[in-house]
């Protein structure tokens, strides 16, 4: 192989790092998007025998946001393996614990089930917040789309801005507000 | 480590060392002729062995070629070429004109090709002439510069305007036009 | 020894019993231990094998299509373009490229695949089509066309 066609194989197969925000986003609709990441499904050399995914970095992954009443409804389950083993736990219980564990297991559940899933995990890397260790940030070079915009709360905008903002219609004077 | 090359190796097209660009240097080396003078299964062989053969060693001084009459046994032919394959043939029942044309491709050809499958029919030493796709090739070269995360890369660029979008536009587009109404007066 | 009623023959399978051996061992040469040297296992497995290799002649393919598809989806996404439009523009604009040669153009040469997208893209414009799977509004990478006579060629009636 010559030297031009080794920087080539180099380039080609060069591990990218993709940072995701995960602040007010889905996580079972995320995972679909940072497995693919994970597993280089978005290149266009993609092959399942070859080792081109990638690494991505969820930021703010204690504030992901679930559908409907997910948060009391979604349990997670568990098992010791002894008889009487079992425990159900509470998506909300879960967050609680652990901010980082329901996205890990949405990504994890997202991808096959076969030999190479769990070394794919590792090139995961998951925080509650927005701090990332330094030699983890300057290794990142690209971000991921969100797949829903994060709302801003109302409170949150400067005053003049609501002001400005054009009104469809003015409250009739006999209305209550709640 | 698997072996399932077993029935049949697989390989890529090739000629040795180039050969046939500038050059040619015929692979086969050797080829005997093994048959039988009485048996009828030899009959093609033996009328090849008459009519061609003197003239096919005479056009390829380079192939040494033996005649190996065997009483009672079959017509066979065996070429054995440069990178050391030996090609074992039987001629049995063939005709005369059969056989001068298998004489001719094993004179031909660059060493057992019958005994590999080919993975493809085509071979490159330049598959792409643009470069191939790395991941740098159509990445935008603001992000070179960003320090990330950037809500400017983060946020999804691909939604449908919103209800609340399209009556702050409508808003926008009647401001306008009163002034140009106002301007018109 | 004599058969005399035909329920004995069924016993009898001809009389090259080596050679008929002999291929099934061919068949198992690869195989571990005494599947590949007791017949009676062998031959089980040698059957088996076979009958996978039947279904896989079409599974192969299967495959393969899965595979083009998601690296055209990839080249597509960097695009911006879904792949379905993608589709739509080439066929609309006469460019029958299937699937395996719009995935090795995507890898090997990637900016034939990108004006291939810009044209697809730009023959939807012009014909007024609107992609029902895509509701979006694709507001990434502009893909600017440059080629004067490429418009031309496009507008011809096809």
């Amino acid at each position: 192989m010559s030297a031009a066609k080794r920087v080539q194989q180099w380039a080609t197969f060069a591990r990218t790092w993709h940072i995701f925000d995960c602040k007010w986003q889905d996580p079972y609709q995320s995972a679909e998007v940072i497995k693919k990441y994970l597993l280089g499904m978005h290149k266009p050399i993609y092959h399942p025998m070859n080792d081109c995914g990638d690494v991505v970095v969820c930021i703010n992954s204690r504030e992901i946001a679930l559908r409907g009443n997910d948060w009391r409804q979604r349990a997670y389950f568990h098992h010791t393996g002894y008889p009487g083993g079992a425990t159900w736990t509470l998506a909300w219980e879960v967050h609680n614990k652990d901010p980082t564990m329901i996205i890990k297991k949405a990504v994890y559940k997202a991808m096959r089930g076969n030999l190479q899933r769990r070394h794919t995990m590792q090139r995961l890397f998951i925080y509650p917040g927005e701090e990332i260790p330094e030699d983890i940030v300057q290794n990142v070079t690209n971000q991921i789309r969100q797949l829903r915009l994060v709302p801003t709360r109302l409170d949150h905008i400067d005053e003049e801005e609501v002001k400005k903002f054009p009104k469809v219609m003015d409250y009739p004077t006999d209305y209550v507000l709640k | 480590m698997s072996n399932k090359n077993l029935f049949l190796k697989s390989a890529f097209v090739r000629a040795p060392l180039q050969n046939g660009v500038g050059r040619y240097v015929c692979q086969l080396q050797r080829i005997v002729l093994k048959f039988c003078k009485s048996h009828g299964a030899s009959r093609g062989i033996r009328d090849f062995i008459e009519q061609d053969l003197v003239d096919f060693s005479r056009q390829n001084p380079g192939v040494v070629v033996y005649l190996k009459p065997r009483r009672h046994r079959g017509p066979v032919l065996v070429a054995e070429y440069l990178n050391g394959d030996r090609v074992w043939m039987s001629v049995h029942n063939k005709t005369h004109s059969e056989i001068t044309k298998w004489m001719e491709v094993l004179r031909t050809q660059q060493g057992d090709v019958a005994g590999a499958r080919l993975k493809k029919y085509q071979y490159t030493d330049y598959p792409s002439v643009q470069g191939p796709w790395t991941p740098f090739t159509f990445k935008d070269p603001e992000l070179n510069v960003a320090t990330l995360p950037d809500p400017k890369f983060g946020a999804n660029n691909r939604l449908s305007v919103s209800a609340t979008e399209k009556l702050r536009l409508m808003f926008e587009k009647q401001k306008i036009s009163e002034k140009d109404m106002k301007i018109g007066e | 020894m004599v058969f005399l009623t035909v329920a004995n023959w069924v016993r009898a399978r001809g009389p090259d019993e080596f050679w008929r051996k002999r291929r099934i061992f061919r068949l198992a040469a690869h195989y571990i231990g005494r599947r590949r040297n007791c017949y009676s296992v062998a031959v089980r497995n040698v059957h088996r094998a076979l009958v996978y290799a039947t279904k896989a002649r079409k599974l192969k393919k299967q495959d393969m299509k899965d595979l083009w598809n998601t690296r055209i989806l990839a080249a597509c996404e960097q695009h911006n373009i879904t792949a379905f439009s993608l589709k739509e523009g080439l066929d609309r604009a006469n460019i029958m490229l299937d699937r395996k040669s719009l995935a090795d153009l995507a890898a090997w040469e990637p900016q034939t695949f990108k004006c291939l997208a810009a044209v697809a893209q730009e023959k939807l414009r012009l014909d007024g089509f609107i992609d029902g799977t895509d509701k979006k509004e694709p507001t990434g990478i502009n893909l600017n066309l440059k080629d004067v006579m490429l418009e031309a060629w496009l507008k011809e009636k096809k």
